[in-house]
């Protein structure tokens, strides 16, 4: 009987490892959405407002480090848009807020559905827990009782 | 946990030791695999998106932070020989996780048969 449930106590404590493990990779992938939404925010609004702004316009660009070097606004017409894999296509001011407004939709379907699956994973290990935990109570207590 | 294992017979211990080193192999080739076939993946999106173009359109390629204008025709050849090279990768470490997994299920089995007779015998 005892070792039935040591046995059961192991599973249990493997599965838990394992259910860390999900949760944690699935945490980092929400991090990493988050991330690129952030960004693409940023691109959003960027847009917005160079769309407003007409050719010649001095703009402020940002080389990091809080650091900006003036330059003209050439072609208020056209932005570059990335692509992935290293590819980047030029496109009209109203396309490329499409591009940005899509893939900040898919994004959010993304950490909606991770965010979902993490919930899952949660709940699992919370009955886990509570089941390992009467289990380990269980066995302490027999064991306690053979003692005396 | 580590005086548990202290406590097991050399050959084990080293087996065990063996065991986890095979498990990090197996993860490390994983990540290897899944972040070519995300590459890979990329590259079709990219591709995808070059072929509703013109073949006159203003296209451009990274190198490093700058980029550089490039031609329709050519990123596409140079995106077809980067999948294809990838590919090959992709083939390589596929054959490399089935080995190591074949060497890890070799290892649990012998694991199991070293720690059975070590393990208290069931209800009589």
């Amino acid at each position: 009987m005892e070792n039935k449930q040591e046995d059961e106590l192991r599973k249990l404590s493997v599965e838990l490892r394992l259910l860390e493990q999900t949760a944690e990779a699935i945490q980092s992938r929400v991090n990493m959405v988050n991330t690129v939404i952030t960004d693409l925010t940023y691109a959003a609004m960027t847009l917005d407002g160079l769309e407003k702004e007409k050719e010649n316009s001095e703009l402020l660009v940002p080389i990091g480090g809080s650091s900006y070097v003036r330059t003209k606004l050439a072609n208020p017409d056209k932005v570059i848009v990335g692509m992935g894999a290293g590819v980047s296509v030029e496109k009209t001011f109203s396309e490329a807020k499409e591009i940005v407004k899509k893939r900040l939709e898919d994004l959010e379907k993304t950490r909606m559905s991770l965010q979902h699956q993490f919930t899952q994973v949660a709940d699992k290990m919370g009955e886990d827990r509570e089941k390992f935990e009467g289990l380990l109570a269980k066995l302490r207590e027999e064991k306690a009782s053979k003692n005396v | 946990m580590s005086e548990d294992i202290s406590n097991l017979p050399p050959q084990v211990q080293e087996r065990l030791l063996r065991l986890q080193q095979l498990q990090q192999t197996l993860q490390s080739v994983l990540a290897q695999k899944q972040q070519v076939e995300l590459e890979m993946m990329e590259i079709d999106q990219a591709s995808g998106e070059l072929q509703k173009l013109a073949d006159d359109a203003v296209i451009y390629k990274a190198t490093g932070s700058l980029l550089i204008r490039t031609e329709k025709g050519k990123i596409s050849t140079e995106l077809t020989e980067r999948k294809e090279l990838l590919s090959t990768r992709t083939s390589i470490l596929a054959k490399q996780e089935e080995r190591l997994r074949g060497q890890l299920k070799d290892l649990q089995t012998k694991l199991q048969q070293d720690l059975n007779p070590v393990s208290p015998s069931p209800q009589q």
